[in-house]
């Protein structure tokens, strides 16, 4: 018990020490939070009507970041499958901070459900015994999943850091088995988070079996895209050192995610547009418009060339094996899968309504906001959370050091 | 002490019977405001809403009781909007063949011979029972150039596609009738039913059992219902209508639907571009 | 019970849990057969006597009033779990609450389904002629949102307008597929009855128009509804006459059902409902037309206020050209179910297995 109250007072002492360059981003963060729980006021003040979602399309901005994010802590997995079952050097070094990527996108997602709903006031209903949790509903399935992914990697990472500040050694007996076990639960919160879309009939866009693949291939691609960059930042920012054997992994894995998710794209725009039945509408809005409204067709089309532009790089042996120029495919991959999965998925599913009625989304202030708000808050608590962990690996912070 | 105790208990008793008859001034006051109000509105114009079609039945709207309507009109197209009481004006239907089974009472129609008094008028100053001079002797249709004066729309009569004519519904010599083919008996404008259905059979089924037609009231299939005759919503001079033929004379829609967030206009609607 | 045997018009009065007075239709006329005149006018004196009281007391301390009933009515439980006491309870805190916002007195009912009674809905298509009358008496009806800002105006149900589209010698050279070469000619393709193509917010000087067809949509209260599966928190479920509802105090709004609904029935309060007073129709049912808070989900309930208590629905009532038809569909006799045994009848979106209670048919 000394021992935990110790941890806690050392890790936070550690986590809140910090250079000038230090406090000016995570001050910069806070006031962007600021505003976010300013606006999140008004959201619960004067409804969501200070957004920009209407009945017709009511599901916007936060949805599209919230399947996004889930991509991204999913994406995590990545580091940890090669990790403990290839036994990879490089990756075994830098697994825990994987597992700490992985908390912070769960608590984004979470922080964007509370921003998507209209009543996040009674959240408890979805919460027994108070409430009444739903078997049948893919959205207390994804809950579910997404809670038991975040409590896992809490165990897993923080158990990980604990042993290596006491200097003690890791209990395989319990261990090893909960990391597996957090490695297929990674699959699971994607392919959820892909059923809870994908299992409407009512929203044609979405209604294929090829949904829960495309978010993974999606979230492997996006999430080690994140990594490798906060790799980078960290190696250079930090005494940290991240091997490039890790790194050069995760980019051969952000490729061929990538490639796969190109080609599941272009397989679902030849048989949607083939054929062109009323079934393509959606995907059609979203490639060239729909009724003279356009208003998603750049979205689209800059993901797309933001995604194949990064795929080409990712091939080149000039960026892929420059530590240099690496990040500029990655910050490729990422945004362009962002706008591809968020807006360019989300959106489309609902113009036209089921029964036909074209309108469009314009994401408001407020909104827009909101989202960057969320986003601050978790590059703030990354950033609090990789410092702790990076200082516990270094040996920095150290049961007994001290004092 | 004890008249202590009485004093207060008769003091505050007098408060409190002081307090209720200021409270109930205040709201008979209030009652005799709220109930000018309309009444001045009343006055002024009283609200009449056209029910199924312009030019048919119409209601005045009042109260039924505080603050409940017997009927809400549109504020743009003047049509009745909601029905507060469904059974306002209404006379049984009376006996028709092939609904003896309906329970007494429970079918009621509005009659409308009062709004088309019209035809009473006609019946006393020219078709007083007398045949008038020049009246044909065949059935064939003629031009009568006194009636075409007075109501430009039989010129164009749109209904049997020239087959039929006045005398084929108006009692020849009782105006404020219509013909029954079988003998003279003749049939009131409150039960045009009786003679419409002498063409459309199929329709008159359909209408009796309840799926042609408006029926408003309860919707058991005992209960009470306010039937709505032939007439109060077709035109019988304007059923075809050209070429829309569907029955029913235009009018105007209520407004559209308010435009989503973020659309300045619908004319995308009307747009279809697609190649299909 | 035989299928004959259709539910009372006023089954209110039988059960000691329900209003003082049938709150029935918005017309007290509609139950008064069964009761005496007299009845009915004493009744009404006391309640508008207690009413009376009851505002006066709410005006004094308003304010409390309604925080100590919003309060409480954050508490509660989901509304099929209640027993009858606590949906006693909800109701008469609910019937205080809006009676002192609305400035009269507005009944809450809480009547279950009657025995024997399945709703089924039956709309000729045929004769629509796309005026809207039945959207407006919904909202007359059921205290929508009537707000100017956009999304704070709500209406249940839409009246899409389909051109009939045609086939003519000029375009007989036109469309699918321009330019391919494969199949040229022969096609004068106009959108003809496209339902993705319609229009909802035509507005000609009148209706119907030569080149249109209209078809009205609302909840088609499904036998498998798909809102209701979806639902997180089971605060939408079909009640025992077939109408699928809404508990409005248990939604979270996460419009999970607005995503899964194929025919759009949904809507969601954006904003506080903007409903003004005068407006406001005071006979309500929990599960009906009560006032709805911001955040959470309405659609159509065909209107269980009236129908529970053997009236028709408003949009039935209104329609002039008796397009709507509305009954039991467990009584041979009723509208409904002569339409289904005479009729061609289609459901909208059949192949989604959804198996609506709400039928299209056509003469």
């Amino acid at each position: 018990m000394k021992q935990l109250t110790r941890f806690a007072a050392d890790y936070v002492g550690y986590v809140l020490k910090g250079g000038t360059k230090f406090y000016a981003w995570m001050g910069s963060l806070a006031v962007l939070m600021i505003g976010m729980m300013y606006v999140f006021y008004l959201q619960n003040t004067e409804g969501l009507i200070v957004t920009g979602m209407t009945s017709q399309i009511h599901d916007g901005l936060y949805f599209a970041n919230l399947v996004f994010l889930v991509g991204v802590a999913a994406g995590a997995v990545t580091i940890v499958f090669p990790a403990y079952v290839y036994h990879h050097e490089g990756m075994h070094k830098v697994a825990v901070l994987g597992e700490m990527l992985a908390i912070t996108a769960v608590i984004m997602v979470m922080m964007f459900v509370f921003a998507h709903m209209g009543r996040p006031d009674r959240l408890w209903h979805m919460i027994p015994p108070w409430g009444i949790y739903s078997f049948s509903s893919m959205l207390g399935w994804d809950v579910l999943v997404l809670n038991g992914y975040l409590f896992l990697n809490l165990v897993c990472g923080f158990y990980y850091l604990w042993v290596k500040y006491t200097g003690g050694q890791v209990n395989k007996k319990w261990f090893m088995p909960l990391v597996y076990i957090a490695i297929v639960w990674a699959l699971s919160i994607h392919t959820v988070t892909a059923f809870l879309i994908s299992t409407m009939p009512a929203r044609p866009m979405w209604f294929h079996s090829m949904m829960p693949i495309r978010f993974i291939s999606t979230a492997f691609a996006a999430g080690p895209a994140l990594i490798i960059l906060i790799f980078m930042i960290v190696r250079n920012n930090t005494k940290f050192w991240v091997d490039d054997s890790a790194i050069k992994l995760l980019a051969t894995i952000v490729t061929w995610c990538l490639g796969i998710a190109l080609f599941l794209t272009m397989s679902e725009v030849v048989v949607e547009l083939y054929a062109r039945t009323e079934h393509a509408n959606g995907l059609y809005y979203l490639m060239f418009g729909l009724h003279g409204l356009t208003n998603l067709v750049p979205w689209f089309w800059s993901a797309v060339v933001l995604m194949v532009g990064a795929f080409i790089l990712f091939l080149m042996p000039r960026f892929r094996n420059d530590m240099k120029l690496l990040p500029i495919p990655c910050v490729m991959a990422f945004a362009g899968i962002w706008i591809e999965k968020g807006m360019g998925l989300i959106v489309p599913g609902f113009i036209p309504t089921p029964i036909g009625e074209v309108t469009e989304y314009y994401p408001s202030f407020v909104e827009w906001l909101l989202t960057l708000g969320i986003w601050a808050f978790g590059f703030f608590i990354l950033t609090i959370l990789l410092k702790g962990a990076i200082g516990i690996l270094q040996g920095e912070i150290k049961y007994g050091a001290a004092k | 002490m004890k008249k202590l105790a009485i004093y207060t208990l008769a003091a505050a008793l007098c408060g409190s019977a002081l307090y209720a008859v200021s409270a109930v001034d205040k709201a008979a006051e209030q009652a005799k405001e709220a109930a000018a109000a309309p009444a001045e509105a009343a006055a002024k114009e009283p609200l009449v809403c056209f029910e199924s079609r312009k030019g048919a039945s119409e209601i005045t709207q009042k109260e039924v009781k505080p603050g409940l309507p017997n009927v809400k009109c549109s504020p743009t197209t003047g049509a009745a909007l909601w029905y507060g009481d469904p059974y306002e004006g209404t006379v049984p239907m009376g006996k028709m063949p092939q609904m003896a089974n309906l329970p007494e009472g429970q079918a009621v129609v509005r009659p409308r011979t009062e709004k088309l008094n019209l035809v009473a008028m006609c019946a006393t100053a020219c078709h007083n029972g007398v045949v008038p001079p020049g009246f044909p002797k065949h059935k064939k249709p003629v031009p009568i150039p006194t009636m075409e004066g007075m109501l430009p729309e039989v010129k164009d009569f749109q209904h049997g596609r020239g087959a039929i004519w006045c005398l084929d519904c108006h009692h020849a010599t009782k105006r404020d009738k219509l013909v029954d083919h079988y003998g003279d008996p003749s049939i009131s404008f409150d039960q045009p039913q009786l003679l419409c259905g002498k063409c459309h059979g199929d329709k008159l089924r359909d209408w009796r059992d309840g799926i042609h037609g408006k029926r408003i009231g309860e919707f058991a299939s005992t209960g009470k219902k306010r039937w709505f005759t032939c007439t109060e919503c077709h035109n019988p001079h304007n059923v075809q209508d050209g070429e829309r033929n569907r029955g029913f004379a235009q009018l105007q829609p209520e407004p559209a639907p308010q435009l989503p967030k973020g659309m300045k206009d619908a004319r995308h609607e009307k747009l279809h571009p697609i190649p299909h | 019970m035989t299928p004959n045997e259709t539910p009372q018009a006023c089954p209110a009065q039988e059960q000691p849990a329900g209003c003082p007075v049938p709150p029935a239709s918005a017309d007290p006329a509609a139950c008064a057969p069964k009761t005496s005149r007299r009845d009915f006018l004493k009744a009404g004196g006391t309640l508008s006597l207690s009413s009376l009281m009851g505002a006066g007391a709410l005006m004094a301390q308003s304010d409390d009033a309604h925080a100590a009933a919003e309060w409480a009515e954050h508490f509660q439980k989901n509304y099929r779990l209640m027993t009858d006491k606590e949906k006693d309870e909800a109701r008469l805190r609910l019937e205080k609450r809006y009676s002192a916002e609305y400035g009269k007195k507005v009944t809450v009912d809480t009547t279950g389904p009657q025995p024997g009674v399945l709703m089924g809905y039956a709309l000729n298509i045929r004769k629509c002629i796309g005026c809207r009358r039945c959207v407006h008496a919904c909202v007359e009806e059921n205290n929508q949102s009537r707000g100017k800002r956009p999304g704070e105006k709500i209406e249940w149900i839409q009246v899409l307008r389909m051109e009939r589209g045609e086939f003519s010698k000029e375009r007989m050279n036109q469309g699918y597929p321009e330019g391919l070469g494969i199949q040229v000619g022969g096609n004068a393709y106009t959108p003809a009855g496209q339902v993705l193509e319609g229009q909802y917010h035509y507005n000609p000087e009148t209706v119907p128009e030569k080149d249109a067809n209209y078809m009205p949509i609302a909840c088609m209260q499904c036998e498998k509804p798909p809102c209701v599966k979806v639902c997180p928190v089971r605060t939408t479920y079909r009640e025992g006459d077939g109408v699928v509802v809404i508990d409005y105090n248990w939604c979270i709004g996460c419009r999970m059902c607005m995503g899964a609904c194929p025919y759009w029935a949904r809507r969601f309060n954006v904003a506080n409902p903007v409903l003004p007073k005068e407006e406001m129709n005071p006979v309500t049912h929990y599960l009906g037309n009560r006032p709805r808070m911001r955040g959470v989900v309405e659609k159509c309930h065909w209107c269980l206020q009236r129908s529970r208590h053997g009236r028709y629905p408003a949009c039935v009532e209104v329609c002039p050209v008796g397009a709507r038809k509305f009954g039991n569909l467990l009584d041979p006799n009723s509208e409904v179910s002569l339409v289904l045994a005479r009729k061609n009848v289609f459901r909208l979106k059949a192949e989604l297995n959804t198996f609506p209670k709400f039928f299209y048919f056509y003469d």
